[in-house]
């Protein structure tokens, strides 16, 4: 099942400002939209202050020891805490990607002002808005496909699509989307697809300062643009890119 | 999930019995002994469903483990659908002990860690988390600590200890002692502090917890793997009928001692749910683990048949 269609199959509403956030309800997930917008503040941070200081300890031994224990046991010796103490995060090495995701997406959130909303400008805004999250993962791009690897284990594949599906309202929100327009992408799960083909290509991209990786997201967006949104059309479209892409990424020996 | 064929064994063998014998006791009369439970004295604590004064219940706790520590695994192997051996192997290597000196060392680290096992009885968590430190972490100096306020239990260890490679190591130490009062232990000395089916039987368990953080050092954990409540009402339904029925029988089959039986399985009912129980090793003044996992604090094995909890001694405040 592609990407797309699991995003499909979880998002069955339109994105709107209400389900733009800065972290996630747990028990709430895709299907419902009871999320609050970037501008509500009066949410609690969704890591604790030891938690964060671990995993931002974790994350910056990642260029080096990857996602693995070995990071984060050294991001626990850094904050002060124990080796035993990595039993905080049951969820082992795969804590340090979602705190990377998270806290990149809020960083986001927090770093842009929402764009006044301006259709024709709405393109050229999302895939700003793409790139400045893509250049996040700049420093441990190298390490990124075991990233990949641990969001698409069975068991965390939920969480690794609500986190994307978050990240898409974001950008949608803050591009100043909010409205239905004619362009397929301008929702979650178009978006979703867009930018995580775009941000797999960027994990083989050896192009100086990731310009390839810049052009192939140029011509997802131009030929997202030529398509109208129309239901059925749209669907079986992604479904094949997504899937087309994910096999071609295979046959390059990525790990997905 | 669908139960395994001991489940249909055992239930045949119930059957058999309860032809044989009249039962002396029966679930409805465990349950008129709960709805009772509710108006009891405030000086009295629990034995299984019958309410005993709080004195008196630490020695009856010893009588019945002095009187079931050689049976004991099979009474296990019964209450956990023939799992518990996975479930150890599981609680054991998901906690990751002993410290991999030789990948990373770094400046300033200790070298080794001492672990403290609780109602650690027969040595069953002991072996596995000197094991787990030595093959897995290569850490031939990390030490573990039984302790268990019965001496038969303990007596039993030891016992057990001389079929493994830890029977003369110094690595492996017994203490007699009460969870509720480690005196013996020096506070901040502990680096991971594990109870497996033990903490149900405490008298004052938030007690034992406020000690456990006493003796841990700061980061230090706190991890439990106990009986508890399964969450689907109809496997609830048919562990219930299960325990309640087939076990004390079973029991006294194996171990002529239907009462203890009775009392490790209603001791099972008696404990609080997975939350309450997470809420107590926090309001002990641990950190939960997990806030992005859907059970934060707490990992259900067999769908709530036992579980994992476990805490972090803050490094501050
Ligand atoms: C079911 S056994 C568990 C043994 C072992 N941990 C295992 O999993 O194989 C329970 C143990 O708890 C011990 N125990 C009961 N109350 C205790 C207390 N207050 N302090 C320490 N140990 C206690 C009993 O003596 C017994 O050995």
């Amino acid at each position: 099942m592609s990407i797309f269609r699991l995003l499909q199959a979880t998002c069955s509403k339109p994105p709107s400002r209400l389900y733009s956030s800065s972290n996630f309800v747990p028990s709430c997930g895709l299907s419902c939209g009871r999320f609050y917008h970037s501008y509500e503040h009066d949410r609690p941070p969704p890591f604790s202050p030891t938690e964060d200081r671990i995993l931002s300890a974790a994350l910056s031994h990642v260029p080096t020891h990857g996602f693995t224990t070995t990071a984060l046991t050294q991001g626990a010796r850094a904050a002060g805490y124990l080796d035993i103490s990595t039993n905080l995060f049951p969820a082992g090495p795969f804590s340090i990607v979602n705190y990377h995701l998270v806290t990149q997406r809020l960083a986001l959130a927090k770093d842009v002002t929402p764009a006044r909303h301006d259709p024709i400008k709405i393109p050229t805004n999302i895939n700003k808005l793409i790139l400045r999250r893509l250049h996040a993962n700049k420093a441990i791009i190298h390490r990124w496909q075991e990233a990949l690897a641990l969001l698409a284990t069975p068991t965390r594949l939920p969480t690794s699509l609500r986190e994307l599906a978050l990240l898409s309202d974001e950008i949608l929100f803050l591009a100043g989307s909010t409205d239905v327009t004619s362009v397929w992408y301008t929702n979650r799960a178009g978006l979703a697809v867009i930018y995580a083909s775009a941000e797999l290509f960027m994990t083989t991209d050896t192009s100086e300062n990731f310009v390839e990786t810049e052009e192939f997201l140029a011509r997802r967006l131009e030929e997202g643009e030529k398509i109208k949104s129309f239901v059925g059309g749209v669907g079986t479209w992604a479904g094949i890119q997504a899937g087309g892409f994910v096999d071609g990424m295979r046959s390059k020996g990525v790990r997905i | 999930m669908s139960f395994p064929t001991p489940w249909r064994t055992s239930a045949r063998l119930t059957r058999r019995l309860l032809a044989i014998k009249q039962p002396y006791r029966c679930l409805s009369c465990s349950l008129r002994l709960a709805r009772e439970e509710a108006r009891q004295d405030a000086k009295t604590t629990h034995f299984g469903f019958e309410s005993v004064p709080a004195a008196e219940k630490q020695s009856r706790v010893g009588a019945v483990f002095s009187s079931v520590a050689s049976s004991y695994d099979t009474m296990n192997d019964l209450m956990s659908l023939y799992t518990h051996r996975l479930w150890k192997d599981h609680f054991v290597r998901s906690l990751n002990p002993g410290i991999h000196t030789s990948l990373f060392p770094s400046p300033n680290q200790p070298t080794s860690q001492t672990i403290l096992d609780i109602a650690g009885g027969t040595g069953d968590i002991a072996f596995r988390l000197l094991s787990h430190a030595t093959t897995v972490n290569n850490d031939h100096s990390s030490r573990v600590i039984v302790s268990d306020i019965n001496p038969a239990m303990l007596a039993e260890g030891k016992k057990r200890s001389l079929q493994t490679e830890w029977a003369s190591s110094e690595r492996l130490s017994w203490v007699e002692a009460n969870a509720e009062d480690l005196h013996m232990i020096d506070s901040n000395s502990i680096d991971l502090y594990t109870v497996a089916f033990g903490i149900r039987n405490f008298t004052d368990k938030m007690a034992a917890l406020r000690e456990a953080y006493r003796v841990l050092k700061p980061g230090g954990v706190f991890a439990c793997l106990e009986f508890s409540k399964v969450h689907n009402p109809i496997l609830n339904g048919a562990y219930k009928r299960w325990s309640f029925g087939a076990i004390p029988l079973i029991g006294q089959l194996v171990a002529g001692d239907r009462e203890s039986y009775q009392y490790l399985v209603e001791s099972i009912e008696r404990f609080p749910s997975q939350r309450e129980f997470a809420g107590m090793v926090e309001e002990a003044g641990f950190l939960l683990p997990g806030g992005m996992e859907e059970e934060g604090g707490w990992e259900d094995l067999m769908g709530g048949i036992a579980a994992v909890h476990r805490g972090i001694k803050p490094t501050e405040g």
